[in-house]
């Protein structure tokens, strides 16, 4: 059976294949259209996948969307009338974005595709994110957490998943919240209060909260208030988002918390005004791990379970994971690569392969590459027409050995290798690596790379058997990291040594690396650990500020020729910057100053 | 600076550009929108924007394009494009900066008056040829320069921004100037009809965004209309119903076997 799984029209859109139980691959719309966060109907994540599936769109069984389209409308409008006569403003901009191409997506994906209506099928937008929590997870029977901005109407779901011996499956949504009272439009909404772009600054707020002091938890707490079994709701009254596009805080929230941040005001944490962020990022971040908590606690002492399965877009929040599984009293924290709207494409076809046609479960390998292969010999051409210094591999040992040689002296490599991630972590696929040690490290990324905040931190990855010498891991952790889902302390007695991916308040979001899921990235960090001593590596997506992560070998090499990365490796090719040596020292001179330039007559013919 | 970049310095060669009469005649009104400096900030901040917009732009192109020179020239205009961006962003947080406490802007931005540069007018990058492409990166490029030097010729009262605006322009010219010696390389036959073909669909572009603005004005009318005249009823229902939703757990929808069939 071939199934198409879809996802659309809010952010990050995606397609995923599911072939005979089992997916085949999945790709976000933004990693082949290069649009960040591109939330456009996915056509061409759905050509990559029929065509890495080899089958046609006649082929296909069924097509699943990740939502109920007629549902979130009922949503959509319940709301403006609730709202009258305030939502005046809104109505005609929500009616116009829904009505415009949201509410006829059975159509848009049957013109596309030349398929039948009757092959479209919808999940609801919860039970998307809980299947791709629950079923693509290694465990037979877990508790369910699913929690985002909103979905139809839910936006925070527990519920039980199993996988029986006698191959059937079953996800059973026990209960849920509904908008507007949602963690994900909490988080989202004091992101914007913050100044940090909706939906994509959620991690600045994260990274400053650490930074902060929850000195305003009071009046978080007013804002979020406990509700009976564990649950909660919003104080509407500091809320605008249920009523107007405008913004999404009110004017009482104004009053409470001071003056929000203007988007482009740089945060000083010395000056007073930082300092307020930073603890409004604290205390917001305090509270939404306090009621996950609660939330977990409670399901726990319900389901008596040991795993527990986490999707949603606030799954993506690494602080708050790392306090669930020390304090909820699950064993197991299971966060899928992709918790997000995106991971939802894979979670509505697996969804209808096991519930609505009652296919019997089958294990869905344990790894996040199931994105667009590399073409290393398009890099091996790229680098030839442009006169770059390229070495070619002969000897795979040797090869990677020259990648450590870089690495430990201090260059900053671009890696492709293998399959891209699905999900907005770069886990050694799509990754750009440096040495962990020094905080020069980190400032020459932001400074020359990654062009951002300095309150961001740099993640480290780590061969998963010996992730606890290095990082406090509590029982479950080294599971948590291999998605890079978690927030850790890095142990105090290599803090000095691993100054570059150690934040300031001592922890580091940990990626832990097996074998058998990335064996060459495994490898890589093995190698560096023979010769340093510490097989930690620096891995921080393979891209610059406002571009998605890179999918082809070209894409990687038009970011390396953009900025301070010294070296590119994909496949059996290394390509140097010429300056690469004398970038050793610290400089902020881009490295690609002695590279070569466009010949005499180039040049002519370029002007 | 990068190798492209050490080229694109040495390679550009600033041809004079000059503003277009009708701009000259509104001086004044130009030097009216400049003179705020809140609005001026924003302004600067609004085309940082545009220019790491172009940027991406411009890498795109350096990705799809299989002629290797295209590829380097395109990468070093990517370059300019975010190097643009990050003045005018230094420039535009500068004035923020500088202004009084608590001094609010007026809301009137006159962004219609003085876009700056208009980016690659959404330009579908990766479905155009290497011609079309340099023919609408000319045209752009271009009017875009000529506007930098409106700007420059009334910024008489901020002479920072004005020297923001004196090293944007030359890497402007020089886009301007290699775009059209490589469409001349690329399609030496029919370069002028490139260009025209090019004006044509920078006018068809102004005429929909035109079109879609008052579809968008007059479909938001009629939906307020509808607001007042149809919802208020509804509204009261909705707004009793509402009274009666218990704060905290609901009851899960799904699992009250929903079809998959149903997009409800």
């Amino acid at each position: 059976m071939k199934i198409l799984g879809i996802s659309s029209h809010f952010h990050d859109s995606a397609a995923a294949l599911v072939v005979d139980g089992v997916p085949v691959c999945a790709v976000q719309e933004e990693r082949l259209t290069r649009k960040k966060n591109d939330a456009a109907f996915p056509l061409r994540a759905i050509e990559w996948c029929l065509e890495k599936g080899q089958i046609e769109p006649s082929d296909l069984d069924a097509v699943v969307f990740y939502e109920k389209p007629m549902l979130k409308f009922e949503r959509i409008l319940t709301m403006a009338l609730r709202a009258f006569p305030k939502s005046w403003r809104s109505f005609p901009h929500a009616m116009k974005n829904t009505l415009g191409e949201k509410l006829w997506i059975k159509g848009i994906i049957t013109s596309h595709l030349g398929i039948p209506g009757s092959k479209v099928l919808f999940t609801e937008h919860h039970q998307s994110h809980a299947a791709a929590a629950f079923l693509t997870q290694p465990t037979k029977h877990a508790a369910i957490l699913t929690a985002d901005g909103v979905g139809e109407w839910a936006t925070l779901s527990v519920g039980v998943g199993e996988k029986k011996d006698d191959g059937s499956t079953s996800i059973r949504i026990l209960r849920e919240l509904h908008f507007p009272h949602s963690l994900g439009m909490l988080y989202s909404t004091f992101t914007a209060f913050l100044g940090f772009a909706v939906n994509e600054g959620e991690y600045k707020v994260m990274g400053l909260a650490s930074y902060g002091t929850p000195r305003f938890l009071e009046e978080v707490r007013k804002v979020v208030r406990p509700a009976p079994k564990g649950s909660f709701t919003l104080d509407l009254d500091y809320f605008d988002f249920h009523t107007t596009a405008r913004r999404s805080y009110s004017d009482e929230l104004v009053r409470v918390f001071g003056k929000p941040r203007a988007p482009h005001e740089p945060i000083d944490l010395a000056a007073p005004e930082g300092a307020r962020y930073a603890d409004i990022a604290a205390s917001v971040q305090l509270v939404l791990e306090d009621t996950l908590v609660e939330l977990t606690k409670s399901l726990h002492a319900e389901t008596g379970l040991t795993d527990l399965c986490y999707g949603g877009g606030v799954a993506l929040n690494g602080v708050a994971n790392a306090r669930i599984l020390r304090e909820s009293g699950f064993e197991r924290l299971l966060v899928p690569s992709a918790p997000g709207d995106s991971g939802c494409a894979m979670g509505a076809a697996l969804y209808a392969d096991r519930i609505h046609f009652g296919n019997p479960h089958k294990d869905v390998p344990d790894h996040p590459y199931w994105g667009p292969g590399i073409d290393a010999e398009e890099l091996a051409r790229l680098a030839r027409e442009d006169s770059m210094v390229l070495d070619e591999a002969t000897d795979e040992g040797a090869f990677l050995e020259r990648v450590v040689d870089a690495l430990t002296s201090g260059r900053i490599v671009g890696w492709m290798d293998g399959a891209a991630e699905y999900g907005p972590r770069a886990l050694g696929s799509r990754s750009i690596l440096a040495a962990p040690h020094t905080v020069a490290m980190k400032d020459r990324l932001n400074k020359e790379i990654k062009y951002r905040e300095e309150f961001r931190p740099f993640a480290p990855a780590v061969p998963i058997e010996v992730a606890g010498t290095y990082f406090d891991l509590p029982p479950g952790g080294a599971r948590l990291g291999t998605f890079m889902s978690g927030v850790f302390p890095v142990r105090l007695e290599w803090r000095d040594r691993l100054a570059a991916i150690t934040h300031v308040d001592g922890t580091a979001r940990v990626q832990t690396v097996e074998q058998a899921s990335a064996p060459r990235f495994y490898d890589l960090l093995q190698r560096y650990g023979k010769r340093t001593g510490i097989p930690v590596l620096l891995n921080t997506s393979f891209n610059l500020a406002g571009e998605p992560i890179i999918t082809r070998a070209v894409e990687g090499y038009s970011t390396f020729r953009r900025c301070g990365i010294d070296v590119l490796v994909a496949g059996r090719y290394l390509v140097t910057k010429r300056g690469a040596a004398a970038r050793l020292r610290p400089s902020n001179a881009p490295s690609a100053e002695t590279d070569p330039p466009l010949s005499t007559s180039e040049e002519a013919l370029a002007c | 600076m990068s190798a492209v970049g050490m080229v694109g310095a040495k390679a550009a060669r600033p041809r004079r550009v000059v503003s277009p009469g009708f701009d000259r005649f509104l001086r004044p009104v130009h030097r009216w929108v400049w003179a705020d400096a809140h609005r001026r900030a924003t302004k600067l901040l609004r085309f940082a924007v545009t220019e790491a917009e172009s940027g991406r732009d411009m890498t795109r192109a350096a990705e799809c394009t299989k002629d290797p020179v295209l590829r380097r020239i395109y990468l070093k205009h990517a370059m300019d494009e975010q190097k643009h961006a990050n003045l005018f962003t230094a420039r535009g947080r500068a004035i923020l900066a500088a202004l009084p406490s608590g001094q609010a802007g007026g809301s009137f931005q006159a962004n219609w008056f003085s876009p700056g540069e208009r980016g690659l007018d959404e330009l579908k990058v990766d479905e155009e040829t290497d011609s079309s492409l340099l023919a609408f990166l000319h045209l752009s490029e271009m009017a875009g320069a000529k506007r930098f030097v409106v700007y420059m010729d009334v910024l008489g009262v901020d002479p920072q921004t004005r020297d923001v605006f004196s090293i944007v322009l030359p890497d402007e010219t020089f886009h301007m100037s290699y775009s059209l010696t490589q469409l001349k390389r690329v399609s030496p036959e029919s370069y002028r009809r490139r260009l025209l073909w090019a004006r044509l669909g920078i006018l068809w572009k102004a005429y929909l965004r035109f079109a879609s603005g008052m579809a968008n004005l007059f479909g938001g009318i009629l939906l307020t209309v509808q607001y007042f005249l149809i919802l208020p009823l509804f509204a009261l229902v909705a707004k009793r119903l509402a009274k009666k939703d218990l704060p905290g757990w609901s009851e899960a929808r799904s699992g009250a076997k929903v079809s998959l069939r149903t997009q409800y």
